[in-house]
């Protein structure tokens, strides 16, 4: 299986960004920006545990939404709080490029074979209740 | 169970047999899709790769829908093709297994000889059953199926909705209707409603909702053309799903409820943890329920009878 995109970068720009809001309040440096950097990395280590269960490759195709709901369920689990799905686009962003990667689609058999639609046939037997 | 697969191949005299040495090609090729042996039940497998060792084809497998750590090397003996019957084979494997738990490796040793040499009667088989022209592809029937059947999502489609199938499929194949197109409300805008509906209810859980909601909607797009029509609907696609439109923006919840028949068989594809597809489940259970509260607006009750001439005697014969 080829993902392409798999090349992990350094993620030292973001850094910046996240310490914006509180201007007045400048941040003891080495205090505040400690625990933040290892809510970070756990952050960064549960999602790849995560992509375990959930490869990114499926991340494109049919099945995607369905995956990233995986994704943001797990993750909620982990750290008992909501993420939404663009937190975890922006997260997994710091792995992958996920446009480049190419969907697996084609190995689904049913989908790229025109059937027609047919009623199992436990739906015609008359139920009670 | 590992037992030596020599002792197997002995027993079967179908795979190479000891001191002979492998011929030049394996019988499994890698990227091929099989059926594997593991401990007394079979599972779906794919060969990811074949190498000759102490003069034996030995293959490493990678058990489908499965994590990598079960990965494996396994003799020929452990392997089957991928064919209907062997599926058959598989899933009698399987209700036995559930049947009784106790169960001696003798027999598993048993069932793995002999299948191995009905393996190639059924390969017979399958080519009949091609040539009389059923031109399914042999492992279409396997990918729904496999060893993954306990963590499938179950959906258990409301009684009313299930009539409300019946009598589509009634108005469809017995009395010669279509839905008249677009509809009004369409897949997207039923989607939409219900996705108020909840947020209004309850904004927290909004955000995971939207996301399975646009998952409906793409297998919907994907689906319909695909496995959601009846054959006497195809005419009709044809003529109004042009220039890339989407069908969740034409067609509505008749279509919509044929696709929840389905989903079972399209959500097996993705590997999802235990606890999210139950809470998968709810909500797709929750979504079903909004349907048959508004069975009424959502879908017709009566079908459009105009075409009845032109569709028929046609499209018999593909």
């Amino acid at each position: 299986m080829s993902s392409g995109g798999g090349a992990a970068k350094p993620k030292e720009e973001e850094q910046d960004g996240m310490s914006v809001h509180s201007p007045c309040k400048p941040p003891p440096s080495s205090a505040s920006s400690l625990p933040k950097e290892q809510a970070q990395v756990e952050l960064e280590l549960r999602l790849l545990e995560a992509l375990e269960i959930y490869p990114p490759i499926k991340l494109q195709g049919i099945h995607r939404h369905f995956v990233l709901y995986g994704l943001m369920e797990f993750l909620r689990k982990s750290f008992d709080r909501h993420f939404s799905s663009e937190e975890v686009l922006q997260l997994l962003d710091r792995f992958y490029n996920l446009e480049m990667m190419k969907t697996d689609d084609e190995e689904i058999e049913m989908l790229n074979h025109e059937e027609d639609f047919s009623l199992p046939q436990s739906y015609f037997v008359k139920e009670e209740s | 169970m590992g037992n030596s697969s020599k002792d197997d191949s002995a027993n079967s005299g179908d795979a190479s047999p000891g001191d002979v040495p492998p011929s030049d090609t394996s019988t499994y090729s890698e990227g091929e899709k099989v059926l594997a042996y593991h401990g007394p039940r079979i599972y779906e497998a794919k060969v990811q790769k074949a190498e000759i060792r102490k003069n034996e084809w030995r293959y490493f497998v990678h058990y489908l829908g499965w994590n990598k750590n079960w990965d494996e090397w396994v003799g020929e003996s452990r392997l089957m093709k991928l064919t209907e019957e062997n599926v058959v084979k598989q899933r009698s494997v399987d209700k036995k297994q559930g049947a009784d738990k106790n169960v001696k490796s003798g027999r598993s040793n048993q069932a793995k000889a002999k299948s191995s040499t009905d393996a190639k009667v059924d390969k017979e088989d399958v080519k009949n059953n091609v040539s009389k022209g059923k031109k399914r592809k042999i492992d279409s029937g396997v990918e729904k199926g496999s060893g993954t059947v306990e963590k499938h999502v179950k959906i258990q489609i409301p009684a009313p909705l299930k009539k409300q199938l019946v009598d589509d499929w009634d108005f469809i194949n017995q009395q010669d209707k279509l839905v008249k197109l677009p509809r009004s409300p369409t897949v997207d805008e039923i989607l939409t409603k219900y996705l108020d509906y909840k947020s209004k209810k309850d904004s927290t859980g909004a955000d995971s909702t939207g996301e399975v909601l646009k998952g409906i909607r793409c297998y919907f797009d994907k689906a319909l053309p695909m496995m959601l029509l009846y054959k006497k609907e195809r005419k009709q696609c044809s003529e109004a799903v042009v220039d890339n439109i989407s069908p969740s923006t034409i067609y509505g919840a008749e279509h919509l409820l044929r696709l929840f028949v389905k989903l079972p068989e399209l959500l097996a594809y993705v590997n999802i943890e235990e606890e999210t597809l139950n809470r998968l489940q709810q909500k797709l259970l929750d979504f079903l329920k909004f349907l048959q509260k508004n069975q009424n607006t959502f879908f017709l009750s009566a079908y459009d009878g105009t075409k009845v001439s032109e569709g028929k005697g046609k499209g018999r014969d593909e």
